[in-house]
């Protein structure tokens, strides 16, 4: 269905980061306006998701009425907006929260314009429909946090900064090469045309291009260093531990699931289907263990608030990626889900650290204690978001890991084992902060500050910060109904491409209704496997890959969607009339 | 030309990683933009004609032989590319420059061993 208003979600923090920019020397006026811009989002995409909350409709607008494939989509369906709502109310929180515990010299190093492009490049990355700009919003938004991350150019920001601009730059490069061969492969890349070329493929059961397996696998690398899985979140701990703190929570709260998100709207879709399902989600399944797993133990072995917080982000990571390996409708569902309370949680938690650090002096957990006896409302806020995170029942963690391991049961009961081990371990963890931190005998330098509302006063936004994203928390626990039941969507949607191809694409050119894309599920040609088997039906792709090179029809079968219809007479004219010049 | 393109991005390709695996920051820094370099040329590679067979590479418009028009949509693709790079690599020169003055060293060994627990 088409909806221009989707486009505000994109235009607010592109027009209000270019306003701050005029603003920077007013900061009240710049801090103004930048709350009223990512409220106005929040409240944009939270009225787009009650639309569709009934019939799951899918929200596009073709830029310039150019149709589908050719054109820019921008989509705004259950997942993004779920997402997008998410990314918003994490964004205010931390913005908020920022008023009291960052200086005003750093705000002055524009601090406000940035934070709205990172927005801009966060809101497009959720909204857009192809690849290109998928890589464009990338770029936008690594941009501006490469410029946040590096705000105020402490000595020891920048002895860490170099690795997180490095790597992402390689990623850059590897993600545009690939976006190159995709459409060198498939002649688009619309994500729903993909997706349609696919259906069709799995239709007619015709193996799919050979370098897509290649391409897939590059894919995952790329968005697995943005989503920090396994092999790939060596950077994460060290540059989230130089930042100041709301820049840190926002950045632990919403990078990584950028990457995640990229993977999750691609994977099911179009990279881990057929042949490339079948190399590419054993590795994804292997590597949701260990993410899960090694974070955890990372977390468990540290001392300092801020590295324990920024290592259990890599943890849950593996959660989602988790539900991504599992792939069912409702794992998928139960993904979305875990960010969207990841993210919010994992800020609030940040946040609390910030005010804690200013009233202990330091995030050693062996230097701090007491804070729970001079502050019972940090610790309240602190233990409502840890028992989040960890996933106490009535809290939004819970709901995200059940259906997550109960999903995972059949099939992959081990890395359900290993999230049930790493949930005990996370609260282990997220006791440690708790006992050392909060509980005890006031302890080090903070024992002698004065205790008193005035204090409280000072740190006054901060406390609201962290209060809308531990009550948004909440709502994600006690009102989990509603909100799954649009993650539902958005899962039933991954799964069953169809509905989303219609919407961009429209019924006539939409493809094949296939059903539920499991990837494992192969048409009749190659043959039927059960997941278990990787060993035959890694036979069978070979047999496929074979019979393909045989026949040498590489490029006819892979043959652009683009139709050239207007260039048929003439093209033969023209080969046959440059012939003679090669000859 | 397909092969003339892929010899070119490979040569760039292992010239980069040479230079990323070095232990200079200025090192690493030109591998990253020569990486951004075979990312471009190897897009060009998917620039064919849709009507020649697939993977020729179609003459430039300016050149005086006439022929089909060529896919433009990689060179659109590579545009944007360089225009980002093109801004990327002046954000990594300007945080090289800060690090080399905040620091003391562009050297990543020394670097790693900056880091100090939180004052």
């Amino acid at each position: 269905m088409t909806n221009n208003f989707i486009i505000l979600l994109i235009v607010i923090p592109l027009g209000t980061g270019i306003l701050s920019l005029l603003l920077i020397d007013r900061l009240r006026l710049a801090r103004l306006v930048g709350t009223l811009s990512l409220m106005s989002t929040a409240a944009i995409s939270i009225y787009l998701l009650t639309q569709l909350y009934h019939d799951g409709a899918i929200f596009t607008s073709q830029m310039g009425d150019w149709p589908a494939p050719f054109g820019i989509s921008v989509v705004f369906d259950s997942l993004s907006g779920l997402l997008l709502a998410a990314a918003s109310v994490v964004a205010l929180g931390s913005y908020v929260h920022s008023y009291s515990t960052m200086s005003d010299a750093l705000e002055r190093r524009y601090y406000h314009p940035l934070m709205q492009f990172l927005m801009f490049g966060v809101n497009l990355s959720f909204l857009t429909g192809d690849l290109f700009n998928l890589f464009v919003a990338f770029e936008i938004m690594l941009m501006a946090s490469y410029a946040l991350l590096t705000l105020g150019a402490s000595r020891r920001q920048m002895s860490q900064a170099y690795k997180y601009v490095m790597l992402n730059l390689i990623a850059s490069a590897l993600f545009v090469i690939s976006a190159g061969i995709v459409y060198g492969l498939m002649g688009t890349l619309n994500f729903a045309d993909l997706a349609r070329i696919v259906a069709e493929h799995k239709a007619s059961g015709e193996p799919l291009p050979l370098g897509f397996r290649a391409v897939s696998l590059m894919f995952l690398f790329v968005f697995g260093l943005k989503g920090a899985i396994f092999p790939l979140w060596f950077w994460l701990p060290d540059t989230y531990y130089t930042t100041p703190i709301s820049i840190a929570g926002l950045f632990a709260g919403m990078l990584t699931k950028v990457g995640i998100y990229a993977t999750l709207r691609t994977f099911p879709m179009i990279f881990a289907q057929m042949e490339a399902g079948q190399l590419v989600m054993p590795i994804i399944a292997v590597s949701a263990a260990f993410t899960m797993f090694l974070g955890v133990l990372g977390a468990v072995s540290m001392h300092e608030v801020r590295r324990i917080l920024a290592i259990h982000v890599i943890s849950q990571v593996g959660y989602m990626v988790f539900g991504i390996a599992v792939m069912s409708a409702a794992a998928m569902a139960g993904c979305l889900f875990y960010m969207i309370q990841h993210m919010v949680v994992k800020c609030a938690l940040f946040l609390c650290c910030g005010i804690m650090e200013r009233y202990a002096g330091s995030d050693d957990l062996n230097k701090i204690g007491g804070v729970l006896k001079r502050d019972w409302l940090l610790g309240l806020l602190f233990f409502i978001a840890a028992m989040s995170l960890v996933g106490l029942p009535p809290l939004s963690g819970f709901f995200g890991k059940m259906v997550i391991i109960a999903e995972g049961w059949n099939g992959f009961w081990v890395l359900s084992m290993f999230g049930l081990l790493t949930g005990a371990l996370t609260l282990l963890s997220m006791l440690k902060i708790w006992g050392y931190g909060y509980w005890g005998p006031p302890q080090g330098d903070h024992a002698e500050v004065p205790v008193g509302a005035r204090r409280v006063r000072r740190y006054r936004s901060g406390y609201v910060g962290i209060g809308i994203l531990v009550v948004t928390a909440l709502f994600l626990g006690f009102g989990a109904n509603p909100v799954y039941k649009i993650a539902f969507t958005a899962g039933d949607q991954l799964f069953n491409t169809y509905d989303y191809r219609v919407a961009v694409l429209g019924e006539d050119f939409a493809g094949p209704n296939i059903g539920p894309m499991r990837w494992w599920e192969l048409p009749e040609v190659m043959s039927a496997e059960a997941p278990g088997d990787d060993a035959s039906s890694l036979d069978s792709a070979s047999v496929g890959s074979d019979a393909l090179a045989d026949g040498n029809s590489t490029d006819d079968h892979v043959t652009a969607p683009v139709e050239w219809p207007d260039f048929e007479g003439e093209s033969h004219a023209a080969v046959d009339s440059n012939t003679p010049d090669t000859h | 030309m397909t092969l003339v393109l892929a010899i070119c991005v490979a040569v760039i390709l292992t010239v980069s990683i040479y230079l990323m695996l070095g232990r200079e920051l200025k090192e690493i820094a030109m591998g990253v933009f020569l990486l951004s370099h075979a990312a471009h040329l190897s897009i060009i590679a998917m620039s064919r004609s849709p009507i020649r067979g697939m993977g020729e590479i179609k003459a430039a418009p300016i050149l005086t032989e006439p022929g089909p028009p060529v896919d433009a949509l990689p060179q659109a693709l590579i545009l944007t590319s360089i225009v980002i790079s093109f801004a990327v690599s002046g954000f990594l020169l300007t945080l090289i420059v800060l690090t080399g003055r905040k620091t003391g060293t562009l050297n990543v060994d020394d670097l790693s061993r900056e880091q100090m627990p939180t004052p």
